[in-house]
């Protein structure tokens, strides 16, 4: 978490690889990002990295199922069936796979990237604000999904939110200001963020 | 308003260069149609000037009531003896006759100098050289002075290294002759008059090789001092009776203008054809860009509309950057029409047409023409979607969802689309098939018309056709592949319209290609219907015959049996002028096999008459028996009989005898000799001496059947490429077509691009995408073409079946290289944009607003 322009998004997209570093250096698993060339790096994100945005995260001609299944059909790999079920059901989109993006709701949008993010079995998933543009309950289900993915299938996430509620999802908050590590905070509670922003703040 | 409109065009200055192409092409074909025949007259209104002699009125033969319409030139003549009343005529200085005929150069490897082009010619050397705009530069020898001395023009001898002292052959109607060449002639200062080859005698030797012995062909005079042109020609026609006729030297300049720019009207008309076709693909492409523009601005538009602009201020600033990109397109337009001209001077006088030299005419005219139909076509191609953006609500400035274009009923687009096509193959089949008048512009515009309705249907079958030509996308490329497909199906009205800018080009291609082929096959099998004989000889000068002298020499050859010869000119039938045919009726059968009534020939010779096509017969209510006037180049003729009638049409439509020819037309050259062997003679061996007879006459062919097709059928492939050629222009400018619109498509998926790319899509996955798109666009739009080609093929061939067009055939091979080729012009045209669209950065593209 962290004020707007303290370079919350801009870590997330060098940690992601999508951004390059000017200093310092990004692992993940065994892998030093900076030393990847484009070919390899977008290999890296399809198999180790899973994303979520704020908007725009589906394509608008592949349906629901398609863009859950984007990242294994661009790499030329299989499904595996077992955990696509899985994920689905956790998701709550069944009888929604067949539908267009323009057809489903905002919030049902969020969960099928959700759902895309986890379905190549990532090292790790990044989320910018992705409750950002839902209402509380659209939002809830959501976060939902992504504390039982982080639960039941011990999936990592790292997440950029605004919203002390959707940071009280977490187990661990990293506070930024003007590029920096501020602050961290571990098992937060909606109340706790609160008083920590107000602090920082201050 | 003004300076938004300015704004718009420099935000789109990418889009708008590729659009602006089109409207490039078709403008230059405009001006350098233009500007090379208005420099071709100029040059040679220049070159007539100066080479305008001391003559002031010509006396020479009244023209024939036929004109001279077919290629082997009538030369007519006047009494020699008519100098003597123009001596005496007051007023008169100097006159003196000439004769000119037709004479060709024999260069020194054996070959025949020219004939493919402008004409071969010989003239009398005339003896006061103030008459005649032919000198001879110093050191390069003098005029004819006896018999057997020749002179030739500069450009003949130095294009073949032929020198003043060298003995030459100079073919003529007679047998060929030996003459010393003495001198070389220019004119002014040009080497050539427009690539003509010219040879030049004393008097009696011309008037003996032209078969003009007592004769002129015309007579030049020159006026005493204080007497004007108009006022000799006067004085001299009191004295002349109505076979001569009387004309003042700038009377007989313009004529040759004339004749000059009539010759060249053909290029006139082909250039402002390829003209008229890059437009109306360029109004394609013009209309797509700006609706795309229109559409990836909506909120921009809503937003001058919720801040006070009138729906009519955002239209007019819409056309306004039309007419700023059709005035710069226009300016660029007309340059490289000039420069096209250039060219297109350069590749004459590579083909031996030479032009004379000069400066370059742009006239006025030129620049306002050329501008007005670059503008013109830019704004009313903008003119639908700058009124789509007036419609555009103001809201649409706050909700993205209003932006969105509402989908029109695609009911309404079918009706209005088939109701096009109807119309448009309706005006095509009258104009085909019924004799409206005007009836070629009925069959342009409803080409037009058709390709109109085409392209308003072409929408409703994008999504099939893209899901059927997609097909195999997905199982071979897997997602890239199918969000190829599935983004062509995705704006079904981009899709087809620019694939409909395509179908045009394709569809001419095609087109050509079909009436190509069913020419060959239709003269295959006439040949072979007609044609039973062994050897058939014709002369590779266009503008003259065979030799009399060598089809007697075939004649009394022992290995050969029955000849017989087909002439050929042009005459007035009751009032209308046609081509007509003559034949010797007692030996033609034994040839040829010409299908005519029982007992036609034999009449024909009874009677000296006429055969007559059964549907010209049908036509006009005339039968056997009947009499028809018709008018020879030299002989008013009269009423003659028609003794049967011709029931194919491969031999045109009036067969007389070469009796009646003898009187009607000076021009005793054959169209045509055929020979069979004689009897008991072997092929090879009848082939041997009637090569051996040809070999002295260097401008005849001798061909076998299969000869005459071959060469028939590469005549015909010539034309093909070189209609091809200018059509792929068309082609191309498609292909940027679908350049311009994958560009677009690009700048509008920019998110879409960048989020692919960080799930996991490699730059090669993202090139492949956009390229399958530009294929399926591609064949889609060639698809289409080739449909359109064919029936348009179909419609022409079968309404000139009676003209001899009796097959239609399909080429089958070349249509499936060219929607190949399309498929290749696809993946070209997807370069740039797939290009692009990988180096995007994905940053960029995901935070896009
Ligand atoms: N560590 C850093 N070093 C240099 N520049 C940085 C750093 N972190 C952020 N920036 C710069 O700060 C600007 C704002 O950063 P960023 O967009 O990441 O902020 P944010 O926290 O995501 O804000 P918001 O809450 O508005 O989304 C960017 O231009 C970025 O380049
Ligand atoms: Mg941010």
């Amino acid at each position: 978490m962290g004020p707007s322009g303290s370079g919350k998004s801009t870590l997330l997209h060098t940690l992601a690889g999508l951004d390059t570093l000017t200093e310092g250096s990004v692992y993940i698993g065994e892998t030093e990002l900076g030393s990847l060339k484009d070919r390899d790096l977008t290999i890296l994100r399809r198999e180790e990295v899973g994303f979520i945005f704020q908007t725009f995260n589906l394509i608008p001609t592949l349906n629901a199922q398609e863009n859950i299944l984007l990242p294994l059909s661009i790499a030329g790999v299989k499904p595996d069936q077992e955990w696509y079920g899985k994920v689905v059901d956790a998701v709550g989109l069944s009888d929604r796979l067949d539908h267009r993006p323009s057809e489903l709701s905002g919030g049902q949008q969020q969960r099928v990237a959700a759902a895309r993010a986890l379905v190549s079995k990532p090292a790790i998933v990044f989320a910018d604000e992705p409750s950002g543009n839902l209402d509380s309950v659209a939002s809830g289900e959501l976060l939902d999904f992504m504390r039982t993915a982080v639960r039941e299938f011990d999936q990592t996430i790292v997440m950029v939110t605004h919203d002390p509620i959707a940071a009280s999802y977490s187990d661990r908050i990293i506070f930024l200001d003007d590029g920096d590590i501020v602050d961290e905070m571990t098992d937060p509670t909606p109340d706790s963020i609160l008083e920590q922003m107000k602090h920082l703040g201050a | 308003m003004l300076r938004a409109a300015i704004k718009g065009v420099f935000a789109n200055k990418m889009r708008l260069s590729l659009t602006a192409f089109a409207i490039v092409i078709g403008v230059a074909f405009v001006a350098a149609s233009f500007v090379f025949t208005d420099t071709i007259s100029a040059r040679f209104d220049a070159l007539l000037d100066t080479s305008a002699t001391g003559v002031d009125v010509y006396v020479r033969p009244a023209p024939p009531e036929t004109g001279d319409t077919f290629q082997n030139a009538e030369f007519g003549s006047i009494p020699e003896d008519t100098i003597d009343s123009v001596l005496t005529t007051p007023g008169v200085r100097i006159a003196e006759g000439g004769v000119v005929g037709f004479a060709q150069i024999v260069n020194k490897e054996g070959e025949a100098v020219g004939g493919q082009g402008p004409p071969t010619l010989g003239y009398s050397w005339s003896i006061d050289r103030s008459l005649s705009p032919v000198t001879i530069r110093d050191g390069n020898g003098r005029g004819p002075e006896i018999a057997g001395e020749v002179v030739i023009d500069a450009n003949s001898a130095n294009g073949n290294n032929l020198s003043v002292g060298d003995t030459i052959t100079v073919l003529t109607i007679g047998a060929p002759e030996e003459f010393l060449l003495v001198g070389i002639a220019s004119f002014g200062e040009s080497d050539s008059l427009a690539g003509a080859t010219l040879a030049m005698f004393t008097l009696d030797e011309a008037q003996r090789l032209f078969g003009l012995e007592g004769r002129f062909s015309a007579i030049s005079v020159a006026a005493e001092s204080g007497v004007t042109p108009e006022e000799l020609a006067a004085n001299i026609s009191t004295t002349t009776n109505g076979d001569i006729e009387v004309v003042t030297a700038e009377e007989s300049n313009d004529e040759q203008l004339e004749a000059i720019s009539e010759g060249l009207g053909f290029l006139n008309i082909a250039l402002l054809a390829f003209a008229a076709v890059a437009v109306f693909v360029g109004a394609f492409i013009i209309s797509n860009t700006f609706r795309i523009i229109v559409a990836q601005r909506t909120k921009e538009l809503a937003l001058l509309r919720a801040i006070g602009a009138t729906g009519r201020q955002v239209t007019w600033m819409v056309v306004i950057e039309a007419l700023i990109v059709g005035f710069v397109a226009s300016v660029i337009g007309i340059g490289v029409g000039v420069l096209l001209a250039i060219g297109l001077g350069a590749a004459m006088n590579a083909f031996g047409l030479n032009m004379p030299e000069g400066p370059l005419t742009l006239l006025p005219r030129t620049v306002i023409v050329g501008m007005a139909v670059g503008l013109i076509v830019t704004v009313v191609s903008a003119l639908l979607p700058a009124r789509k953006a007036a419609r555009i609500p103001p809201v649409a400035a706050m909700n993205e969802e209003l932006a969105r274009p509402k989908r029109r009923s695609l009911h309404v687009r079918a009706v209005v689309g088939s109701i096009t096509v109807g119309l448009g193959i309706a005006a095509l089949l009258v104009g085909l098939f019924t004799s409206v008048n005007g009836g070629i512009w009925f069959v342009a515009i409803g080409a037009l018309v058709f390709f109109l309705g085409v392209s308003i249907i072409a929408p409703l079958a994008a999504g099939p056709v893209a899901t059927v030509l997609g097909w195999p996308l997905p199982r071979m490329f897997g997602v890239a592949g199918q969000l190829a497909q599935d983004n062509t199906r995705r704006q079904p009205r981009r899709t087809a319209s620019t694939a409909s800018a395509l179908m045009i080009g394709v569809a001419l291609v095609v087109f050509v290609a079909v009436f190509g082929a069913s020419i060959k096959s239709s003269i295959s099998s006439s040949v072979t219907d007609t044609f039973p004989g062994d050897f058939s000889v014709q002369s590779t000068n266009f503008a003259v015959g065979v030799s009399p002298t060598f089809t007697e020499e075939v004649r009394s050859l022992s290995e050969i049996g029955n000849v017989s010869t087909l002439k050929i000119g042009s005459a007035v039938v009751e009032g209308s002028n046609t081509t007509i045919v003559a034949v010797d009726p007692e030996t033609i059968t034994t040839v040829t096999s010409i299908d005519v009534s029982a007992g036609a020939f034999e009449s024909l010779a009874e009677t000296d008459g006429v055969l007559v096509l059964e549907s010209v017969m049908n036509e006009n209510g005339w039968s056997v028996g009947d009499s028809i006037v018709i008018v020879y180049p030299q002989d008013p003729g009269g009423p003659i009989e028609i003794a049967g009638t011709i029931t194919s049409t491969n031999f045109g439509d009036f067969i007389i005898t070469q009796s009646s020819y003898a009187v009607g037309f000076s021009n005793s050259t054959d169209y045509y000799v055929f020979a069979n062997s004689a009897d008991g003679v072997a092929i090879v061996d009848a082939r041997a001496a009637i090569d051996g007879v040809a070999a002295d006459y260097p401008n005849v062919k001798v061909q076998n059947k299969s000869e005459l097709i071959a060469d028939a059928e590469a005549q015909i492939d010539q034309m093909l490429v070189l209609f091809t050629g200018l059509l792929f222009l068309a082609i191309i400018i498609a292909v940027l077509g679908i350049t311009n619109t994958l560009a677009l498509a690009i700048i509008e998926r920019t998110r879409e691009i960048g989020l692919l790319r960080a799930v996991g899509m490699v730059q090669r996955q993202v090139r492949r995408m956009i390229r399958w798109e530009a294929v399926i666009i591609a064949l889609f739009g060639a698809v289409m073409g080739v449909g359109v080609g064919l029936f348009l093929g179909w419609a022409v061939v079968r309404a000139l079946a009676d003209e001899g067009l009796g097959s239609f055939a399909v080429p089958m091979g070349q249509i499936v290289i060219l929607v190949l080729l399309a498929g290749v012009a696809g993946v070209i045209a997807a370069i740039y944009p797939s290009w692009k669209a990988s180096r995007l950065n994905i940053l960029d593209a995901i935070a896009y607003e």
